[in-house]
């Protein structure tokens, strides 16, 4: 297996790309996705495996300098590990060829004859021009070097101004293993960049979208909103201070002498590979108010329940109903499972009148592990969802 | 809806400008100063924002110009696509980006998303605010140079994607294409992208326009002059 360069991405593989295999990184035009594509160079010089870059419409040295701003890192250009061709090769090879069948032989042989001196682990090529000049079938051919045995990783970046049936073509015609989409949606949030990996090698999987920001020169797959939410005292602040690495509960003495949240909890966290910025709404009725607003723009929501009183479930049965307007993943926590007399889950159930497919977990917020299990599911669901 | 002001009285005053989501083509020959027309038509007025993206001239001039026609640069972004090739070595700044070379359309595409991010997040001028939701004038000088690097089915894509856009966001669009240099095909499908289109016509070194898409304007030739980023309709 080759890493992509992404943990997230490489789980998600089931350990990476298959040896041998061919990966297309389909970008929307205008969504900063430049970075998968270096991600995975990167990661294979660091594997010590060969690579070639194909680079027909810029110069090693604009491309290098293009890498320092992308911030990756070092990356030694001049290593034998990597070898380029260029746009100064294009030109040759368009000015020494008399028509479009004899260029492309000229780039076959050229590719050939690098992959056989340089023995390439991995051809990486920015396919735009190419499939212009040539078409997709015979760019593909062009890049296409050695036996079933032998054959180099061939990993494409495309900007693909065609949509989903170019994707299609890539999968069903020419065989790709991988395919991640790279796009952009105003939905849930303002403006957000995603990922999906539409294809994978073996056996179906669903398709999941993953939005992601780029930072400090990598990929970083982002979730900017999850809610906890649910009636007062059922655990919520308790929640997101487990669930954080850093945050703050803004909690008060209550009138009963117990810690009620006054405003909004705050968390920042991690989870399968993801950043994640974690709310707690005020469970308070008088702050029920506050509580659309915070809806809005939230990927996914974590409604808890205290497992041990059935009186307040008719409260969170009415978030419920506010939450489906919002059409985004819930998962059910039912807190408080260590303390006695905890409902069962088919009564918690017919309480909040949810089906199968919303999950209830039966959980102690105080407990670290119960809590990441918990943010885990809810992230699955999140990346299932097509914006 | 917002409105943009043209900057020439006549049209102004009869339609008040263009309307949001508009996007125009300046068709017109060789030596006939449609860039002067068309930065003209760019020049944002008080709280609106320019996109410029160049494939015949240096970022420097671009603001060069603008500067000379009264514009405030911190409302300008240029997209420059020809001084890399030279200097791989330079560096992009908050308003002035660089790509490779006019084949890059993923370069392209990227650094105007970054600059319509920058001015919708405030983090484009200084400190300094302009409108919101933010008028936004966006040229590209010129798609004829496009169309030399990337074939006319890829080019249409592109600026498909590009004036959708720019609809979206409801910024007008400006854009220069050769009206001499290609073949009726080219210039019809470009043109299909496009609710108005300014031609333009020299005839015994005096200019002329004709605009058509524009409601309540006359489609009939008129001669005009450019001085400094501004355009006169002359009688």
């Amino acid at each position: 297996m080759i890493s992509t360069g992404m943990n997230s991405v490489d789980d998600m593989l089931g350990g990476g790309i298959p040896q041998g295999g061919r990966v297309l990184y389909s970008m929307e035009p205008g969504v900063n996705g430049q970075l998968f594509m270096v991600s995975s160079l990167c990661r294979a010089l660091a594997q010590n495996l060969s690579c070639l870059v194909i680079l027909p419409g810029t110069t090693v040295e604009a491309y290098r300098h293009d890498l320092l701003t992308m911030k990756t890192g070092f990356i030694d250009l001049s290593s034998d590990k990597i070898v380029f061709i260029d746009a100064i090769d294009r030109e040759r090879i368009q000015k020494s060829s008399p028509g479009p069948d004899s260029a492309q032989l000229e780039w076959k042989a050229r590719i050939a004859k690098v992959c056989g001196e340089r023995k390439i682990d991995v051809i990486f090529a920015y396919f735009d021009l190419l499939s212009e000049e040539f078409g997709i079938e015979c760019g593909l051919d062009i890049l296409e070097q050695g036996d079933d045995v032998l054959k180099p990783t061939l990993i494409l970046e495309h900007l693909n101004l065609e949509g989903e049936p170019l994707i299609s073509r890539f999968i069903h015609d020419f065989s790709f293993d991988v395919v991640i989409s790279i796009k952009s949606s105003f939905k849930p949030l303002p403006h957000f960049d995603y990922f999906t990996l539409v294809h994978t090698p073996g056996s179906p999987q669903p398709v999941r979208s993953v939005p992601f920001v780029t930072a400090e020169g990598r990929i970083i797959p982002y979730i900017p909103r999850i809610v906890v939410t649910g009636p007062a005292q059922s655990g919520k602040s308790t929640f997101v201070t487990s669930a954080s690495i850093e945050g703050m509960p803004v909690d008060r003495v209550g009138l009963d002498g117990d810690l009620t949240t006054e405003s909004m909890d705050l968390g920042m966290l991690q989870s399968k590979g993801f950043d994640i910025t974690i709310y707690g709404t005020p469970g308070q009725p008088r702050f029920d108010l506050l509580i659309p607003g915070m809806l809005k723009h939230t990927m996914g929501v974590i409604l808890m329940v205290d497992a041990t009183k059935p009186q307040l479930l008719p409260q969170a049965k009415e978030m419920i109903g506010l939450l489906a307007e919002h059409s985004v993943p819930m998962v059910i926590a039912a807190n408080k499972n260590d303390l006695p007399g905890t409902m069962e889950e088919k009564d918690i159930r017919a309480a909040l009148g949810i089906k199968a497919d919303i999950p209830i977990f039966f959980i102690s917020a105080t407990r670290k592990d119960d809590v990441r299990h918990v943010v885990e599911s809810l992230v699955n669901s999140i990346t299932q969802i097509p914006y | 809806m917002y409105s943009y002001k043209t900057g020439i009285e006549q049209i102004d005053q009869l339609s008040g400008g263009f309307e949001a989501g508009t996007n125009i083509l300046i068709l017109a020959p060789p030596m006939s100063y449609a860039d002067q027309l068309a930065y003209a038509l760019t020049k944002p007025v008080t709280g609106e924002y320019a996109i410029i993206l160049s494939t015949n001239e240096r970022a420097a001039e671009v603001v060069d110009f603008f500067k000379v026609a009264g514009s405030d640069k911190r409302f300008i972004g240029v997209i420059d696509a020809i001084t890399k090739s030279s200097t791989p070595s330079i560096v992009d700044t908050p308003r002035l980006k660089f790509v490779s070379s006019p084949t890059d359309l993923t370069g392209i595409g990227i650094k105007f998303s970054n600059i319509i991010e920058a001015i919708f997040e405030g983090e484009f001028s200084d400190g300094e605010a302009g409108l919101f939701p933010p008028p936004i004038r966006f040229c590209v000088n010129s798609v004829s140079t496009l169309l030399m690097y990337r074939k006319l089915e890829v080019l249409y894509q592109f600026l498909h994607v590009l004036t959708a856009k720019l609809k979206k966001i409801e910024g007008v669009g400006i854009y220069i294409l050769n009206s001499e240099s290609f073949d009726d095909k080219t210039l019809s499908l470009i043109k299909q992208l496009m609710n108005c289109v300014i031609e333009i016509k020299i005839d015994q070194d005096i200019s002329y326009l004709r605009i058509q898409g524009i409601r309540g304007i006359n489609s009939n030739w008129q001669k005009f002059s450019v001085n400094k980023g501004q355009v006169t309709i002359l009688p």
